[in-house]
């Protein structure tokens, strides 16, 4: 048995890394998506372009403007006469915003009033002009208090001056600089893996399937659990070289900190990518040609990558998806990676993440050795 | 002359010919229909509703170590705002501990005196917020949260005191297209250019390798078509596949999402046939180039479909990428989708962005066609 098991996985190593392209298929493209991907995928908001429009004249509509070109999120502040010359300009998406200082902003300022300014965003991306938004009413609220380079005699507004002393102090834990690239490194550790694996297994049998070999397959002494073994196993193999590649790269270059066990790590990734495989071969006992195995696994793909916390976070989601992803092994190795590299969490609280994956991973890979048995027997 | 009109008219018998041999394939396939209906209104559904930055309601642990009025006052504040769901923490090492749990997503510590230190006028009252910054977007609404609160905090403490507002400047913000900058109205437009990805590019890039695989290519080749007649052949019945699809999605987005048109209908189907012109390209390039479909599946969703989600704009702004990366994502045909339907549902027929954008997709479109146009030899290897 062991042996006959050797053999075919030998010739599934053999038909996956014969060929010198397909070798370097299953290496060269991950890392180069890490390397895209991670520095694609920031949220943080930088080189805006913000229209200003100065109706008011007057020395604090200056100083706003020269405290927005100090501020190194905002590379471009075009300056345009009216709003209805700006507002072509945040139409065509030139601009993510215009701040329109109104006539007596300086007045209001000088006199001690409450002055107001209008910012118009762009709302065809409400989320990086939210964020704009928080950055211009940060720079702007302190307005009115100093102004740079303004006569030494001009009177500071007493309402700095009646604010109590108190302050919020912010303290981020897990990611101090709120780097973007240390949530998104782990979570392609995840996802990359995801895809190789289900990508894999999806495939191997339909093609097989078209190619007329199946058939000379079960004719041999092997048995179907063999041939289902035979499938599943080079996959896992592929996903621990994968995974330790990708924990190199995170670690060494990107000087992301892994804080958690190295075991916990492997059993992670094997837990995950047998539970990727199972439904990999799952689809693969129900179609008939590769395209269709190819759309099966993206049907599946996606869902698991969408309701995973990989784009945005799960409690955003409504309360019955957030169900869904109890089921989704994705979400569960995301958690993992998070509390692994990021969080250094306990093993007792990993313990629950990873028995989920576990107990996933002997549902998939025990139905599609059903199906298959049932298929080919 | 009539020599001429006879040749026209067996060059339209073959092409028809050969659309009418590939629509029937694509037809008698059930997984087509699956593919053409229930394929993008699945993944429409789990689009508006997995994905959204609008961060709701955030776990927050509250350490009360005040007994004071203002200590309170605070908490209570924290507690009826509508961002917060609180979870009562007894001390810090208890609200560390839900933090590291990933129970909650930020701690409050009101710490011991705050109130007393609050009415001093020499002292500093701290307030100290811990954050779980693993996710730095939900961190950054939890800071903007917890400042206004804050904020609303010490007016509201300011004016019993009868002192001046805090803030001297009062910015109204206001989001054009997308008043209550809701995110699923730009992320389904979004959405709906991954959908039309997928069946663009990575259903057409397994059309050729397909025949290449099976040997039937060289059947193919010894018919009297045209390189021409083979990749219009090829291609429209996907083309119309996609169109079936998009006209679901659209339907979906206006009745289920609530999303509102703007534009023509008219304009919409335009700049959605426009895309389909790279995207059908790519993916026949693809398809001419990798010999395999296994090869071709995989150059399909690394070069179509993954860009579409992460280099297009979708979930992650094109702006704030580094240079060398925006200008990768200039061959992005998704790229210029994106803005077109965004720009479409949320701000109306505007030519202006419009006419560029769909210039672009051509321009990248025939750039893909003319690679497979060289490649797409009729001779045996």
């Amino acid at each position: 048995m062991l042996q006959r098991l050797l053999a075919i996985i030998r010739k599934e190593l053999i038909t996956m890394l014969r060929d010198p392209r397909a070798r370097l298929s299953l290496v060269i493209p991950p890392i180069i998506q890490l390397f895209i991907f991670s520095s694609a995928a920031t949220m943080e908001v930088k080189n805006i372009a913000l229209g200003v429009v100065d109706l008011d004249r007057g020395p604090y509509a200056a100083d706003v403007e020269q405290r927005l070109n100090g501020s190194p999120s905002f590379t471009q502040l075009p300056r345009y006469a009216s709003l209805a010359a700006a507002r072509g300009a945040l139409e065509r998406e030139d601009v993510i915003g215009i701040l329109v200082l109104p006539s007596g902003f300086s007045a209001d300022l000088t006199a001690r009033r409450q002055a107001s300014a209008q910012l118009l965003l762009d709302g065809r991306r409400s989320n990086a002009a939210q964020i704009t938004a928080q950055y211009v009413s940060a720079i702007v609220q302190t307005e009115g208090g100093d102004l740079t380079g303004a006569p030494a005699s001009t009177p500071r507004p007493a309402a700095a001056a009646a604010m109590p002393n108190a302050d919020v102090v912010i303290d981020n834990w897990f990611n101090p600089n709120l780097d973007y690239k240390w949530f998104m490194l782990p979570n392609l550790v995840g996802t990359l893996s995801l895809g190789v694996a289900l990508m894999i297994t999806a495939l191997s049998v339909a093609r097989e399937r078209e190619l007329g070999t199946f058939d000379q397959t079960l004719v041999s002494p092997a048995t179907p659990l063999e041939i289902a073994l035979g499938k599943l196993l080079p996959p896992l193999l592929v996903a621990v070289v994968q995974a330790t590649l990708y924990l190199l790269i995170v670690t060494l270059l990107y000087g992301v900190p892994f804080r958690g066990n190295l075991l916990v790590f492997y059993a992670a990734v094997l837990s995950f990518a047998a539970a990727c495989a199972g439904v990999g071969l799952f689809i693969s006992s129900l179609v008939h040609t590769q395209q269709q195995a190819f759309l099966g696994a993206f049907a599946v793909l996606l869902p698991f990558a969408l309701l995973s916390g990989f784009a945005t976070p799960v409690e955003n989601m409504p309360w019955w998806l957030q169900m869904v992803t109890a089921i989704n092994p994705l979400a569960h190795m995301l958690r993992l990676m998070q509390g692994l590299f990021l969080k250094g969490a306990s093993l007792a609280a990993l313990a629950h993440d990873l028995v989920k994956l576990m107990e996933i991973a002997a549902c998939t890979l025990g139905a599609s050795v059903l199906l298959f048995y049932r298929k080919a027997g | 002359m009539s020599d001429t009109r006879s040749r026209l008219r067996s060059w339209w018998q073959q092409l028809a010919a050969i659309m009418i041999k590939e629509a029937k394939q694509v037809i008698r396939d059930p997984s087509s229909w699956i593919i053409a209906v229930v394929l993008p209104l699945t993944f429409l559904f789990l689009f508006g509703y997995g994905i959204s930055l609008d961060t709701t309601v955030v776990k927050v642990a509250i350490v009360s170590e005040d007994g004071g009025r203002d200590g309170r006052d605070f908490a209570a504040a924290l507690s009826s705002s509508r961002w917060f769901l609180v979870v009562p923490a007894v001390d810090r090492l208890a609200g560390e501990r839900l933090l590291q749990d990933q129970a909650v997503k930020a701690v409050v510590i009101i710490p011991a005196q705050f109130s007393r230190l609050l009415d001093a006028q020499d002292t500093t009252a701290q307030v100290q917020v811990l954050v779980d910054g693993a996710e730095p977007n939900t961190a950054n609404y939890v800071h903007g949260y917890v400042s206004a609160i804050w904020s609303a905090f010490l007016a509201a403490r300011g004016r019993q005191q009868g002192a001046a507002p805090p803030t001297p400047v009062n910015i109204e913000a206001r989001y054009w297209y997308n008043a209550n900058a809701i995110s699923r109205w730009f992320l389904i437009p979004g959405s709906m250019t991954v959908i039309m990805t997928l069946l663009g590019t990575l259903l057409t890039s397994l059309v050729i390798a397909r025949e290449y695989e099976r040997g039937t290519l060289e059947a193919l080749y010894a018919t009297p078509l045209t390189r021409g007649q083979i990749l219009i052949g090829k291609t429209l019945p996907y083309f119309l596949l996609a169109m079936i699809s998009m006209a679901v999605c659209v339907a979906t987005a206006l009745l289920l999402f609530q999303l509102p048109l703007r534009g023509s209908l008219l304009t919409l189907g335009l700049v959605s046939a426009v895309f389909l012109v790279p995207a059908l390209g790519q993916g026949l390039l693809i398809s001419v180039t990798m010999k395999s479909q296994m090869a071709a599946a995989q150059l399909g969703l690394m070069t179509g479909y993954l860009p579409a989600m992460m280099l297009s704009g979708f979930l992650f702004d094109i702006h704030s990428m580094p240079g060398w990366l925006r200008a990768i994502t200039l061959v992005v045909p998704a790229r210029y989708m994106n803005v077109s339907l965004q720009t479409v549902f949320l701000a109306g027929d505007v030519w202006s962005v419009l006419l560029p954008n769909m210039l672009f997709m051509l321009m990248v479109g025939a750039l893909f066609f003319g690679l497979t146009w060289r490649r797409l030899h009729k001779r045996l290897d």
